[in-house]
């Protein structure tokens, strides 16, 4: 053999050790990470930018509700409830709430319902807003954040009038919503339960909402970046998304039209106006965009709950200790985040036998193994990031 | 789109796709009660028809109780598993049930079936201590590693309340399992 033939065969051994010869890295992400949004923690093995497989880590923030629950009183529970997932607080009470009602037989007036399902749409649109405005910001644009929290900050400021509390308003009764200071329960003018200015305010701050809609589809659906960064990344596809359990918006941004305010009854959604919005291809992009139409839905329910608000009553006859019939039952919502339920089962006592709590995080995070297998490295925030997920709705 | 379908009508349909014996639809939750053994081959009859996976959790029903208040007549002491299930063309919806025996909690894992049942099962072994034969990984999800116990069991204490009594007491009512102030136990309509 020539040595120049020796020198060749030399030279490809060379190469082909160094392409087998790649180390498989551990790049660990979080759980103090900006993008988690708050304490989730992402093991990751990379081979050079496309990853390997992802391990999830939660729990640093469980809190054990479901533990808590046992040893406290239903309305007590609320307060618990409010903190499951905090960037909605008031859409969490009410799934919690439509079970112990529909264990104790109780149906609250017309206009309590009508409040809730007022301040639930609220507290969707700041829950969007949050996610319209940070999740730009995740892939490096600042303006929409402070564009878009400054609406938000508008309709937190209502919800606060109404209920007192930005984040955990703790308003819901059984048997209807907190009457005003001094009101009582049975109060009849109805002029006084929601502050004054409330309503006018109200239909401000949705025309306010609908205008900023209008300002993201110039500022980050237009974006080239932002499009570049998020067409065709972390597609799920529907069956893969049913089968997770990934639900809300998510779930119709693979393209599923499926939302429990047509489908279920905890609030009167059935005689509303709107169109659920999906996306085609169940990318970052489309989760975007279903999100942006949610606040535009979102804002015409309100209109349409504020002039057809009925009077009445706040909270149904309730006794004065709430002690709930044996049974077991499961009641769902449609929350910002996806669908929310508590399976409540009382054996008649003062407080729930047992409650397990169906956060809508908690499956959406579950998918992230397998979303994440086989992308690349700089989209693991931009994945993260579109499948809007709380913390504390994933570990509740 | 809003399909509203009736409870006892999806109970009983779906309780003879699977060969159940009994089903119930109380409060408007359709549920089928199934056998350990039938529990795999159920969500596989069951997955075409309703392909969301919704939630996986367990219930401990037991006499000795470390918290809440005690039953107040005794309850046949097992894990009741349940899984619940649903279709998104249509509101229909049913929770899967089965009971596991306490001395020997195994159960076999729905991974082959969904695929979301993975860290559902984990979190339903981690807090009751029961085995999903077959699960992948059955590391901790929640709970840190290397903690002892299962604590949503009732019989697991909830040791901050042992330590300092809850405040909440002097209020009007009584908690839950606790012996009450003279104020909790008046029980007034109002």
């Amino acid at each position: 053999m020539t040595d120049r033939r020796l020198a060749a065969i030399h030279a490809s051994d060379v190469q082909v050790s160094v392409e087998l010869e790649t180390p498989e890295m551990t790049l660990n992400l979080g759980p103090q990470h900006p993008s988690t949004h708050g304490v989730l923690r992402l093991v990751a093995k990379v081979d050079g930018e496309v990853i390997q497989s992802v391990e999830p880590v939660i729990g640093y923030m469980h809190r054990g509700y479901e533990k808590l629950a046992e040893v406290r009183t239903y309305p007590q529970i609320t307060a618990l409830v409010n903190r499951i997932d905090w960037v909605s607080g008031f859409a969490n009470e009410i799934p919690f709430m439509v079970a112990v009602e529909r264990l104790m037989g109780v149906e609250p007036p017309p206009r309590a319902q009508y409040i809730r399902l007022i301040l639930t749409e609220m507290a969707r649109i700041s829950s969007h807003l949050v996610f319209l405005s940070s999740y730009p910001l995740e892939l490096g644009a600042a303006t929409p954040l402070m564009h878009a929290l400054r609406e938000r900050e508008r309709v937190l400021d209502l919800i606060e009038g109404v209920t007192g509390g930005r984040f955990h308003p703790n308003f819901n009764r059984i048997g209807g919503v907190k009457p005003a200071a001094g009101a009582g329960s049975t109060q009849k003018k109805v002029s006084q339960d929601l502050p004054a200015g409330f309503l006018a305010d109200t239909r401000k701050a949705m025309d306010a909402c609908d205008s900023i809609c209008d300002d993201m589809v110039d500022l980050v659906l237009g974006n080239e970046i932002f499009v570049e960064r998020t067409r065709g990344v972390g597609i799920i596809p529907s069956a893969r998304a049913l089968d997770f359990g990934v639900s809300g918006p998510n779930l119709r941004g693979s393209g599923v039209h499926f939302d429990l305010r047509k489908t279920d009854d905890y609030l009167p959604y059935a005689s509303f106006e709107f169109d659920i919005p999906t996306g085609s291809n169940g990318d970052c992009f489309d989760r975007y965009f279903v999100r942006m139409e949610e606040i535009r839905q979102a804002a015409r329910i309100v209109r349409q709950a504020i002039d057809g608000l009925p009077g009445g009553d706040l909270q149904a006859k309730v006794p004065r200790i709430i002690k709930v019939p044996k049974g077991e039952i499961y009641v769902r919502a449609e929350n910002p985040k996806g669908e929310m339920g508590y399976y409540v089962v009382s054996e008649g006592g003062r407080g729930p036998y047992r409650l397990k709590i169906r956060s809508a995080s908690f499956s959406n995070v579950s998918v992230l193994p397998w979303l994440l297998e086989g992308q690349l490295v700089p989209d693991i925030i931009a994945i993260l990031g579109s499948l809007d997920f709380v913390l504390g709705d994933v570990d509740r | 789109m809003s399909v509203t379908v009736s409870p006892s009508e999806v109970a009983e349909r779906f309780a003879g796709l699977v060969g159940a014996t009994r089903h119930t639809a109380d409060f408007g939750t359709a549920k089928v009660y199934v056998t350990p053994a039938q529990w795999v081959e159920a969500h596989r009859t069951l997955q075409p028809h309703l392909p969301f996976f919704s939630w996986l959790g367990a219930v401990d029903w037991s006499n000795e109780r470390a918290v809440g208040e005690p039953p107040e007549e005794p309850v046949s002491e097992r894990y009741e598993v349940l899984s619940r299930l649903a279709a998104v063309t249509s509101g229909a919806a049913v929770i899967l049930s089965t009971d596991v025996p306490k001395d020997n909690p195994h159960l076999p894992t729905l991974i082959g079936v969904y695929g979301g049942a993975n860290w559902h099962e984990r979190e339903t072994a981690e807090m009751f201590g029961i085995v999903f034969d077959g699960h992948p990984n059955t590391n901790h999800l929640y709970l840190p590693d290397g903690f002892e116990g299962h604590p949503l069991r009732k019989t697991f204490p909830l040791l901050s309340r042992d330590v300092k009594p809850w405040p909440g007491l002097v209020d009007v009512e009584g908690m839950p399992g606790e012996t009450n102030t003279e104020a909790g136990d008046q029980e007034t309509e109002a």
